[in-house]
């Protein structure tokens, strides 16, 4: 065997008495796609982080390169040809996208001041390698986060790096833009470049990975190639038990209509969709990135403003145009971007929990701590969300644990419909379950919901009824018993027209 | 084809973008011409050239200290000493320079060391020990007022003669003072827009964090800026120097207030990662003006306070709307 480009032994890490890794020993030869699994919070992230420079590990050593590293700034590790795309979207929104791609490395002039003409010129090539159409000079901040994270990749090409790290890189990626990445992939990889791709999409650890390791609770369970594994043996290894079921059966019947929305449209892309949904049903949104699928929801939650249409509960006059009366009037909206949009992150678990019915658990305006705890502790068991305490800040937690307790806020407040924005990105195999579960048990209560979600096998799975979308409208409906990939893809991509007469 | 259609669309939109981004800005210079057109209206010694001289080179000692604070804003920090350091700086140089031609350039040099030195502690007190940056040059705040009144609390040393010459020199009809302000906002805006240093302001203001994960110095930045800024600083309590002749304790109050309340008005945000040299440029003029006009219409100095007062959050209110 030929000598390995990176060794790490040995490494334990904790946090204020969390053991998030425990003596892991991990290697990579040169050229090869490594997988890295595990649940969420067995420890991925941070060892990730502890090889990028940002953490410092308590034992163990890491050998990069025939060399040992003992510790290291960021700067220096991405200096010495590690790039690292971080599961949390590391960009700068105030700045560029080109600024973005460069920034800590920024192309110079022979006076030391910045090559503008390079930074952008390179950008592009970067951009247009990945198969995007972006402007280079337009801020992050109006971006997509499918594009912030396409910039991001750009980013970890740009530093022509020898060992790249993806954590996570496909949870806001679908269709074109995934097969896009696969392609660097491949081809970085035949450059003699090193990858560890961490990734819940199984499928994708199979179609890309030569070896795989899984972590569990902070320790190395199994390592192999990924030939001597199979999807039924690779689940077992993360939860610890067998799976067969990923898709809970639901026999329920569909109940009366709850939420009618008629032509509507907004300034954003949003052009004249309607929709019918029923108390206790599944309606999956599918489509592409930028059709118009988290425009919708926000939409129908009042979060644009409405320029065409209305959107209404059954039997009521349409009366919500702000989220705090969407919300009042029993519409919930789980948000895609739970960083800036779903979490308080220097807040604990408990607070972001309780927040939107404190009024419930108070009296007199004190709120009752003993109900409160209750409460956490009651959706922290139904959820498994992995947290030292209820006290634990939410920025602490790990990727898939921070979405937990985003769902849980908002299953607290009882909404009659619930628009659930990409639910499981993130989300460990196990957990995924559990949140089927829970939007069956949902849609037992009678509540409606509707799921926006890149991943297909999910919609397909979970979806009573599949509306597509495309460039702002609704490109086609679908039944469950009709639908599969193919046909979602077709719609997505073409269009109604144009899928309807090819 | 790509999922992307939906953004390529927004480059349509250019001017519709530059107008939306820029419209606070065209109202707070279409407001200075506002005034200047009042000034001119109300008063004939508005627009003759000694006042507007004066007013120039006024904005120019208010300015030179805004240019500082902004950059120090934009990396999400703030600098509360400014006003005490301008005040310790006149009464440094005043003494170190006692009438002397020859102690000239001692004295700007140590007048300097000074303000490099403050800015250094800011950057160690701000890097090392994780203290604000609103209570670390708040603490300063005090006590360099403190080391100042302990100096003298009465006039002190002498400006020598080219020094007070210098405050009254022109190019054509622009004071030097002035031209300097000038030369300033233009290094600024090229420092923001052509240097590695001047992107990193930018990124430490705007997501430290990620910042730091992109390998960009940050501490170094950080260093960088307050020192630039009690810099300016020093400057400023030369130039005082030369204007008032002596070192005059009762110089320096305040400054701090007003160049956070330029740097607002022209659209720089507290909360670090977008700054706007015109912007900073229009709030000074606008203070400086508003400031002129109203001493020259005879208004009351309380009432002068209110007005700024309302400025302030007129200007704010504007960038709110018009901004996001
Ligand atoms: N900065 C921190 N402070 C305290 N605890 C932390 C910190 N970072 C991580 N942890 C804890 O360490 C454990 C491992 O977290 P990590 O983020 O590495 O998990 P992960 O495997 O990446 O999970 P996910 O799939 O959800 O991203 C978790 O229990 C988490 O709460
Ligand atoms: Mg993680």
């Amino acid at each position: 065997m030929s000598k390995p480009i990176l060794e790490m032994r040995g490494i334990s890490k904790s946090f204020a008495g969390v053991q998030a890794l425990n003596k892991v020993s991990f290697r990579c030869q040169a050229g090869l796609v490594y997988g890295l699994v595990g649940e969420n919070g067995a420890g991925k992230s941070t060892l990730m982080k502890i090889l990028a420079g940002v953490y410092k590990a308590d034992a163990g050593d890491i050998i990069y390169k025939g060399q040992p590293r003992l510790s290291a700034s960021t700067g220096e590790v991405i200096a010495s040809g590690i790039s690292i795309i971080y599961q949390e979207l590391a960009l700068v929104p105030q700045m560029s996208v080109a600024e973005n791609i460069f920034l800590g490395r920024e192309p110079r002039t022979s006076l030391g001041l910045l090559d503008l003409g390079r930074l952008h010129a390179r950008s592009d090539q970067l951009l247009s390698r990945l198969g995007v159409a972006l402007d280079t000079r337009s801020l992050v901040s109006q971006l997509t986060i499918a594009q912030q994270q396409l910039v991001e990749i750009a980013k970890a090409l740009s530093q022509a790096a020898d060992l790249i790290v993806m954590d996570e890189p496909s949870a806001i990626l679908a269709g074109s833009e995934l097969d896009q990445l696969f392609d660097i992939i491949a081809a970085l990889k035949a450059q003699g470049v090193t990858i560890i791709y961490i990734s819940h999409r199984l499928e994708e650890v199979f179609r890309i990975a030569d070896e795989v390791t899984v972590l569990k609770d902070g320790e190395v369970v199994d390592s192999r190639p990924i030939g001597q594994l199979d999807r039924h043996t690779l689940v077992r290894l993360m939860v610890g038990r067998s799976l067969d079921e990923i898709f809970p059966q639901t026999d329920h019947e569909q109940g009366d209509l709850a939420l009618i929305a008629d032509d509507i449209a907004t300034d954003t892309i949003l052009d004249g969709v309607s929709l019918r949904l029923h108390a206790g049903e599944i309606l999956g949104i599918a489509g592409m990135v930028g059709s118009g699928r988290t425009e919708l929801a926000r939409a129908l939650f009042g979060a644009d403003p409405l320029t065409r249409g209305e959107v209404r509960l059954v039997g009521e006059a349409p009366h919500w145009k702000t989220p705090s009366q969407a919300i009042r009037a029993g519409v919930a909206l789980v948000p895609e971007d739970r960083k800036s949009q779903g979490l308080f992150t220097a807040l604990s678990v408990r607070i972001n929990i309780t927040i939107p019915i404190l009024s419930r658990l108070s009296r007199l305006g004190i709120v009752r701590r003993a109900r409160e705890e209750r409460v956490v502790s009651d959706a922290q068991q139904r959820l498994s969300i992995v947290m030292t305490s209820p006290e634990q800040e939410t920025q602490y937690l790990s990727g898939g644990n921070q979405q937990k307790v985003v769902l849980a806020k908002w299953l607290e407040t009882a909404p009659a419909v619930i628009i659930l924005d990409e639910p499981t990105r993130g989300v460990d195999v196990g957990a995924k379950f559990e949140i089927y579960k829970l939007m069956r048990q949902l849609n037992d209560r009678g509540i409606a919901i509707i799921m926006i979600s890149s991943e297909l096998p999910e919609i397909i799975g979970m979806s009573d009824r599949i509306l597509v979308m495309n460039d702002g409208r609704v490109a086609g409906q679908l039944l469950r018993e009709d639908a599969d990939e193919e046909r979602i893809i077709e719609l997505a991509t073409l269009g109604g027209a144009e899928a309807q007469s090819a | 084809m790509s999922a992307l259609g939906g953004s390529m669309r927004r480059g349509a939109g250019g001017r519709a973008l530059f107008l939306r981004r820029n419209g606070p800005l065209i109202m707070v210079y279409a407001f200075i011409l506002l005034l200047v057109v009042i000034g001119a209206t109300q008063s004939e010694r508005f627009l003759s050239e000694r006042n507007l001289a004066n007013v120039a080179r006024q904005s120019a000692f208010l300015g030179i200290v805004a240019l500082g604070q902004m950059l120090v804003i934009l990396t999400a920090g703030i600098d509360l000493s400014v006003g005490s350091l301008v005040k310790v700086s006149i009464l440094v140089s005043a003494i170190v320079m006692n009438g002397e031609s020859a102690n000239v350039v001692p004295a700007i040099l140590a007048t300097l060391a000074l303000g490099v030195l403050v800015g250094l502690v800011h950057g160690f007190l701000i890097n090392e020990l994780r203290i604000a940056p609103f209570i670390v040059t708040l603490a300063s705040l005090v006590i360099l007022k403190g080391i100042g009144l302990t100096i003298s609390s009465s006039p002190v040393g002498k400006a020598s003669r080219e020094v007070m010459m210098f405050y009254v020199q022109k190019v054509g009809p622009l004071p030097v003072i002035a031209l300097m302000f000038f030369v300033l906002v233009i290094l600024t805006m090229l420092l923001l827009r052509y240097t590695v240093f001047g992107k990193h302001l930018v990124a430490v203001g705007g997501n430290v964090e990620v910042a730091h994960l992109s390998g960009v110095p940050v501490k170094r930045t950080r260093y960088g800026v307050y020192v630039i800024c009690s810099l300016t600083a020093a400057v400023t309590g030369l130039l005082w120097l030369s204007r008032m002749g002596v070192g005059d304790p009762a110089i320096g109050d305040g400054i701090e207030l007003q160049t956070i309340t330029a740097v607002i008005i022209g659209g720089t945000s507290l909360f670090g990662g977008r700054a706007s040299v015109l912007g900073t440029l229009g709030g000074v003029l606008l203070l400086g003006i508003t400031a002129n006009l109203l001493v020259m219409l005879g208004v009351s100095q309380f009432i002068q306070g209110l007005i700024q007062g309302v400025i302030i959050v007129a200007a704010v209110a504007l960038y709110k709307q018009e901004g996001d």
